[in-house]
């Protein structure tokens, strides 16, 4: 048999699965294309002097999104730590850009069931977020990218997993498998019994809800380690291979500091995130002592 | 090198002695074999600067920008004012990894934190990297450096691009040339902020039931309607038709879940090129736009011209098969102007024919042409497809078809391509959730 007969088999396995398994979670109303309330909140900061106040009351109009506006521009990272109270305040301190990017990642995690595991990785990738925001607005990593963006990265870069998760009961056991593998890219272990992989499911996903394009190209290829060789510009754009590479980092700084979701991904990817963010040793020992505070959250 | 002239308020070379110096180390590197690098440099938002304050304050902070630049970078490149917020750094001897590697620097060096009075400012910038091209003119390469700068600016500034990882004029045609880069900068902007809409053309049978609706995609940036004849050659030269067939994906899929939650069950049918069915990628995005809709994917059809069915590249086969297992169905666009071997119909996964309008216009006063289309519905139906007939604009058209025995048609007669309100209300109104 070739391997496109292999290929066809296989695909045609696990596309009956997908199916039956589509069949019992119909009821379901999909991921949004773009929420309404981004939507509103867009439009208001494309204008010239977006009204703040207009904002706010939109924003606050939803209790929970209002709440988690406000938990955000308290973290550490912004360092406004427990003095901003109102969605006003919250506007004003992250700047209408990251939050509008914080309500499209509290939006994203509402639209998900409440589960133990769900809440937990939420979590983790609100910590990377603010890891990779911070590493991006360092002067001392060998490549630039806006800490916006790599604030909303890390946000969203895994949102495929939890779409995964919600629909395929079995994803959870081919998690594992692929966070514990050592040698293979994550996403083929993910492919050898799902029809598509986290990396596709969240570069669509962000496309849709229009974050930049180099956001979700970075997002497809977050896997994809080999398009990240220093000396190559054509693989992928310097920006999203920035971003990339801040957030593997932070990543490997947040496991490190919490112990939670361990993955092998910084071991095949250190070398090369190193040697694009020109981290040596002793920058290296730098940013676990300093990126710490960031996370004292999950302590 | 002739005179240089210095700009009074950075002390740097203006923009006259710039485009001389450009010129003389163009010449050198070429006589020296050498590799030249130029970061043209741009500042973003600097017009509100100086409406917040004012020229002067302008200047004290492109003085500080520029001695910013002289510290940090002045001993590997030379450095002029090209225009009022405008830099470019020349450097012979830079490669383009070096030459990346200057720009971050420079990049983190504009990005310090500025004392304007009682205000704090950050800077950023947009910039373009061009290294010097064998037999490219000074001109040239400072065009492709500006043009990466644009593009930096276009995609929303604080960022740097290299030439030639965006669409470049070329030597020949570039009034063309920058025509396209215009569309696809229109195209870029479309997909970020919502300029793009599938609008949905129903194709009924002859009782007047809906057998689906064909997503037909249409972009309108500030207000302009840039048509598909003129995006869609654009996007297959960029390579944009992939995230343009992504998006038509996503919202075709919505679409259909939004009918059928709405009780109004029809196939939604979405246009795949050939530059989709040729990504290795295709039925991944598919599967996980369906994932993400949580659609069936019964309620799915996909369009492909007849060429790209007989395409025997193992990256289109092997999708077709995909596509075909997963549940969803193919349709043979615009069938009969491809002049495909008949023989191989017989082995194509197509459920549906659909003829193009070069031959439905003809009808029914064409004789030749009502022949044509009598064997062609012959042939669709003898191997199982549902033959549909597309751009039937006439009463007249319409009984021929009927007469001809064709089971759907699709065009202005019926309907016009709608946006999915006026397609949820032309729907409803037909009672058509009722008919199928």
């Amino acid at each position: 048999m070739n391997q496109n007969n292999k290929e066809s088999d296989n695909s045609s396995g696990q596309s009956k699965r997908v199916e039956s398994l589509l069949e019992s979670t119909l009821a379901d109303s999909g991921i949004p294309s773009r929420p309404a309330i981004l939507e509103r909140v867009h439009v208001e900061m494309n204008k010239e002097e977006p009204d703040l106040n207009l904002l706010a009351r939109i924003i606050s109009a939803d209790v929970a999104l209002a709440g988690g506006l406000i938990s955000i521009a308290n973290s550490p990272y912004f360092g406004f730590h427990g003095r901003v109270r109102s969605v006003n305040e919250s506007l004003m301190i992250l700047g209408l850009d990251i939050a509008c990017r914080a309500i499209a990642g509290l939006i994203l995690r509402k639209l998900f069931p409440v589960t133990q595991a769900l809440e937990r990785f939420w979590d983790a990738s609100a910590g990377i977020a603010q890891l990779s925001g911070w590493l991006a607005q360092r002067h001392d990593l060998g490549i630039h990218v806006p800490a916006s963006d790599a604030y909303t990265y890390g946000l969203f870069r895994d949102c495929g997993i939890a779409v995964l998760l919600n629909r395929f009961p079995y994803y959870n056991e081919v998690l594992m498998k692929a966070n514990e593998e050592k040698i293979r890219k994550f996403t083929e272990i993910e492919e050898t019994q799902c029809p598509t992989n986290h990396a596709v499911i969240g570069g669509l996903l962000t496309q849709s809800w229009w974050l930049p394009e180099e956001l979700s190209m970075a997002i497809r290829h977050h896997h994809d380690f080999e398009l990240l060789q220093k000396d190559d510009s054509t693989l992928l754009p310097p920006h999203t291979r920035g971003l990339i590479a801040i957030a593997q980092l932070a990543e490997h700084l947040f496991q490190r500091h919490t112990g939670l979701s361990k993955t092998q991904e910084w071991e095949k990817s250190k070398e090369v995130c190193l040697e694009l963010l020109e981290i040596n040793d002793d920058l290296l020992q730098i940013l676990y002592l300093e990126g710490a505070p960031i996370l004292t959250k999950y302590d | 090198m002739t005179e240089s002239k210095i700009d009074p308020t950075t002390g740097l070379l203006d923009r006259y002695s710039c485009l001389q110096l450009a010129a003389e180390l163009v010449d050198l590197a070429v006589e020296n074999d050498q590799p030249l690098a130029v970061l043209w440099i741009d500042l973003d938002r600097f017009k509100q600067i100086n409406e917040s304050f004012g020229y002067d304050g302008g200047d004290n902070i492109i003085s500080v920008v520029a001695d910013r630049l002289s510290e940090r970078v002045k001993d590997k490149v030379k450095i002029g004012r090209i225009s009022a917020d405008e830099f470019i750094c020349l450097g012979d001897n830079l490669d383009i990894e070096k030459a990346e590697k200057l720009g971050a620097e420079i990049m983190r060096a504009i990005e310090l934190p500025l004392t304007m009075g009682d205000f704090k400012i950050r800077l950023t910038a947009s910039m373009g990297i061009a290294v010097l091209e064998p037999e490219e003119s000074a001109s040239e390469f400072l065009e492709r450096a500006d043009w990466s700068k644009n593009t930096a600016k276009k995609l929303g500034g604080n960022r740097y691009v290299i030439s030639g990882s965006e669409l470049v004029p070329s030597h020949m045609g570039i009034i063309n040339a920058r025509e396209e880069l215009e569309v696809e900068y229109l195209l870029h902007t479309a997909l970020d902020n919502g300029g793009l809409q599938l609008h949905y053309q129903p194709i009924l049978d002859f009782k007047g039931n809906v057998l689906s609706v064909e997503g037909l995609m249409r972009c309108t940036v500030n207000g302009k309607n840039i048509p598909p004849v003129r995006f869609f050659p654009v996007a297959e030269v960029s390579g944009l038709i992939v995230r343009l067939g992504e998006w038509s994906l996503l919202q075709g899929t919505r679409q259909a879940l939004h009918l059928s939650k709405a009780g109004l069950s029809t196939t939604v049918s979405i246009n795949v090129s050939r530059g989709q069915l040729s990504d290795v990628r295709f039925a991944q995005a598919l599967h996980a736009a369906i994932i993400l809709a949580s659609v069936k994917p019964q309620l799915i059809e996909l369009e492909l011209s007849e060429s790209l069915f007989m395409d025997d590249s193992d990256v289109v086969q092997t999708n077709l098969r995909t596509i075909r297992d997963m549940g969803v169905s193919l349709a043979i666009d615009n069938f009969g102007t491809g002049f495909s071997c008949l023989a191989n119909l017989k082995d194509i996964p197509a459920t549906k024919l659909k003829l193009g309008r070069a031959f439905i216009m003809a009808l029914p006063e064409d004789r030749r042409a009502m022949s044509v289309v009598k064997a062609m519905v012959q042939l669709g139906k003898d191997l199982g497809m549902t033959v549909i007939a597309e751009g039937v604009e006439t009463k007249e058209q319409m009984e021929a078809l009927r007469e001809l025995a064709v089971d759907g048609i699709q065009g202005y007669y019926y309907a016009k391509p709608m946006d999915v309100d006026t397609l949820s209300t032309w729907l409803t109104d037909r009672g058509a959730h009722e008919s199928k």
